[in-house]
């Protein structure tokens, strides 16, 4: 057979394990494709390998203060990330392993888990629709281009992968962020629900909810349900939250249909010029460093917003000098993440007797209340909008170290909880702008021989605008709801930091001024599609991986029927 | 006399058998039991790492002023100073570590040749004044006590998995502050 596997060529070939990459296989598997999913990083088995998932607080060796010179050395960019610790250090890269470059004066943080299930093992888990409003936006204000696509085309494949994951959440009938097939929702805590009474009574149009989030309230298509510890970072063998590992690759794994390769980092996509079609990956073997190819009849990049894209740059030809289906140019650019980590934080008073059980494994959420198109849309100074991420809860013993007290005095009174405190977070929408991009660099590469990425990637004075906007808003919606001590505060946090990096081979109707077509199909290779965060032509304000995931399922359903039809 | 007396030895003999035939306070029984479980090593064995045995001796009586022993242990007990003396020699870059050493080295100072309710007006005022050598060892007390299992469990209440989340229950129902 000449070094090929028998399977080969497969159907299908699938680049990347995490988020998209697991829907892809499960989609593509059921129906009927044999399919090959490739990961870079090292093979995790789900239960047996969350290592740290038992270990209580006097197990861990620096009781969850971690090693900082470690850190600093290794890990200074992956620390910074809101789920990083002693307990999940290692479903992140390693910083010095995995250099990437940037201006001086325009850091990008780039946070990434190389292991199979990839970054779905450590996200956040909110589950939010898009809505018209989103998918006009690039029309109404002339930023980016417009959107393919409309929010009917997408509402089927929300509710089909809803069901699969399992949302929970309220439904609240707002046009602006559409419900969709929940489970019940968890709960807002005594605290949170004071607040949302205050916003609702003084705001007309804004609401409070909880979250619509892929944690499991009850058990759903064999998994959880979630045992509210909410540690999911660390892995979950009961499956209570979403993740590749929990749910997609085990459902393509039992078609029978699935291989799996790890450590497995494809260098870039092999492209026939005679018959203008994809014919397989490139791969350098993450111990070897051998390299290998694999063929496959359709192939799906599901490598993250930026893998994708330094895939797609390194895989030049004759025909495109730039960088694979790059003829527009647009391959690496309109680069976007979302603003956050600003916002307000205050006590809620009262409620000394009340308390809660269990640690709820999510938050409450404002949704957008700006620019839905209403009157005095213009004068707010900035585009677009935000949604607030929120959430209560009672001082825990931590508080004592920044008050004053000693001694048993101290002690009897950390044994009960302090004021509850209620905390604001905006998650603003970022505009697309061309000179927001990645490239490679010419000279220098990765341990691999793989040029690095480099980022060019700053904030713009609309963003700007929305930080402030969230500050305020956040301020003056917890002093309606009579909250004490409230202060606001910014984080001010470079790109990148929210985890919500998107738009590097954007989706549009001209294959002039776009890289995919209405269902993730690269214009110019018709077998080879993008559908992880890198084909978003705008950013919108909501958490973005169930939009991922659903223009995932319908980009297969679409790339699985032209395949039959003898399209492709 | 060059060597010990039949005496001598029958006093030590004495003595090990009343440690070890059970008249161990509870605050000390916990604080051989924690030591074990801070570093996974049997007692007798542990010796610090970043700090000298005086030194250490110094944290662990700070660390118990911070957080004594009441009805339940206190810092010294659960082995807050062998916690503290860990993250010095694995976790704090070279710098704070010298930084932290010196700070407890002043501090040590100011509680040189005084009283034992000297020592505690030095400390009460440091806690009020929020001096920041005194405010990251009160930090660290508190991080090594309520994590220890003691703290977490006996002191605090810890549910490692809850099953469930109650968004309003009455405080009497959990009783105290959860750990985690």
């Amino acid at each position: 057979m000449g070094g090929v596997t028998p399977d080969e060529p497969y159907d299908a070939i699938v680049v990347g394990s995490g988020m998209t990459g697991g829907w892809a296989a499960k989609e593509l598997c059921e129906k009927g494709l044999k399919t090959l999913v490739l990961e870079r990083g090292r093979h995790v088995e789900h239960g047996k390998d969350y290592v740290t998932e038992w270990l209580q607080p006097w197990q861990l060796p620096h009781r969850g203060r971690g090693e900082q010179a470690l850190y600093e050395r290794d890990y200074p960019i992956q620390s910074k990330n809101y789920a990083f610790g002693e307990t999940t250090r290692h479903f992140f890269v390693n910083d010095r392993e995995h250099p990437y470059v940037t201006p001086d004066d325009q850091p990008f943080r780039w946070i990434r888990g190389y292991q199979l299930g990839g970054r779905s093992l450590i996200w956040g888990r909110l589950c939010w629709r898009w809505s018209d409003l989103d998918f006009e936006a690039n029309q109404r204000d002339g930023h980016g281009i417009d959107w393919p696509i409309r929010y009917k085309d997408l509402a089927p494949w929300y509710a089909h992968v809803e069901r699969f994951v399992g949302v929970s959440g309220e439904r609240l009938g707002l046009p602006y962020l559409p419900d969709g097939e929940f489970l019940p929702p968890w709960e807002l805590n005594c605290a949170e629900l004071v607040v949302k009474r205050g916003i609702e009574r003084a705001f007309r149009g804004r609401h409070m909810t909880i979250t619509r989030v892929a944690n499991l309230t009850q058990a759903h298509e064999g998994r959880g349900p979630c045992r509210a510890r909410n540690q999911c970072a660390r892995g979950c063998s009961y499956g209570g939250y979403f993740s590749s590992l929990s749910a997609t690759l085990p459902a393509a794994q039992r078609t029978g249909r699935l291989t799996v390769v790890t450590d497995a980092i494809v260098h870039s996509v092999i492209y026939d010029e005679r018959t203008d079609r994809a014919t397989g990956v490139r791969v350098i073997d993450r111990n070897t460093k051998q390299t290998r190819e694999y063929t496959g009849r359709l192939i799906f990049l599901c490598a993250s917003t930026l893998g994708t894209a330094q895939i797609l740059l390194n895989s030049k030809t004759a025909r495109f000098p730039t960088g694979l289906a790059n003829s527009s140019g647009e391959v690496g650019h309109n680069l976007m993440d979302h603003i956050s980590k600003a916002g307000a934080s205050g006590t809620v008073p009262g409620l000394e007797d009340k308390y809660v059980y269990g640690r709820r494994p999510t938050g409450s959420y404002v949704p957008r209340f700006r620019n839905l198109g209403g009157k005095g849309d213009g004068k707010l100074g900035f585009l677009r909008g935000y949604g607030i991420q929120a959430g209560a809860g009672r001082e825990g013993w931590s508080r004592g170290a920044s008050e004053p007290g000693l001694g048993a005095e101290l002690k009897q009174r950390l044994r009960e909880p302090g004021p509850w405190e209620m905390t604001m977070q905006g998650y603003g929408e970022c505009l697309p702008r061309h000179e927001n991009y990645v490239d490679l660099d010419p000279q220098r590469t990765d341990a691999w021989g793989i040029p690095l990425l480099r980022v060019h990637c700053a904030w713009s004075d609309n963003e700007r605008a929305i930080r402030e906007d969230v500050k305020t808003q956040s301020a003056e919606m917890l002093e309606a709801a009579g909250c004490k001590n409230v202060e606001t505060y910014d984080h001010d946090g470079p790109p990148g930091f929210s985890v919500h990096e998107m738009g590097t081979a954007r989706m549009g109707r001209d294959p002039k001024t776009s890289v995919l077509n209405a269902h993730n199909q690269t214009h110019d290779v018709p077998n080879l599609f993008v559908t992880d965060g890198a084909c978003m032509a705008s950013s919108s304000c909501v958490n973005p991986s169930l939009t991922y995931m659903a223009l995932t399922a319908r980009a297969v359903d679409y790339a699985v029927g032209e395949h039959t039809r003898g399209n492709l | 006399m060059t060597s010990r007396t039949p005496i001598d030895r029958r006093e030590a003999l004495r003595r090990a058998t009343l440690v070890l035939g059970g008249v161990l306070s509870a605050p000390l029984a916990a604080g051989v039991l924690a030591g074990c479980e801070a570093r996974g090593v049997p007692d007798g064995t542990w010796r610090p790492r970043a700090l000298t045995p005086d030194q250490v001796e110094l944290v662990a009586t700070i660390a118990d002023q911070i957080l004594p022993a009441t009805d339940t242990p206190g810092a010294r007990a659960v082995g807050v100073h062998r916690f503290i003396d860990a993250l010095l020699a694995e976790s704090y870059p070279a710098a704070e570590r010298e930084r932290f050493v010196a700070g407890l080295a002043d501090l040590g100072r100011a509680l040189q040749a005084s009283t034992p309710d000297q020592q505690r007006a030095v400390l009460e005022r440091l806690d009020r004044e929020a001096a920041p050598f005194f405010r990251s060892l009160k930090d660290l007390t508190l991080v090594g006590y309520y994590t220890s299992e003691i703290g977490a469990t006996r002191e605090l209440h810890h549910a490692p998995v809850p099953g469930r989340y109650d968004g309003c229950v009455p405080l009497a129902q959990v009783g105290r502050t959860w750990a985690v």
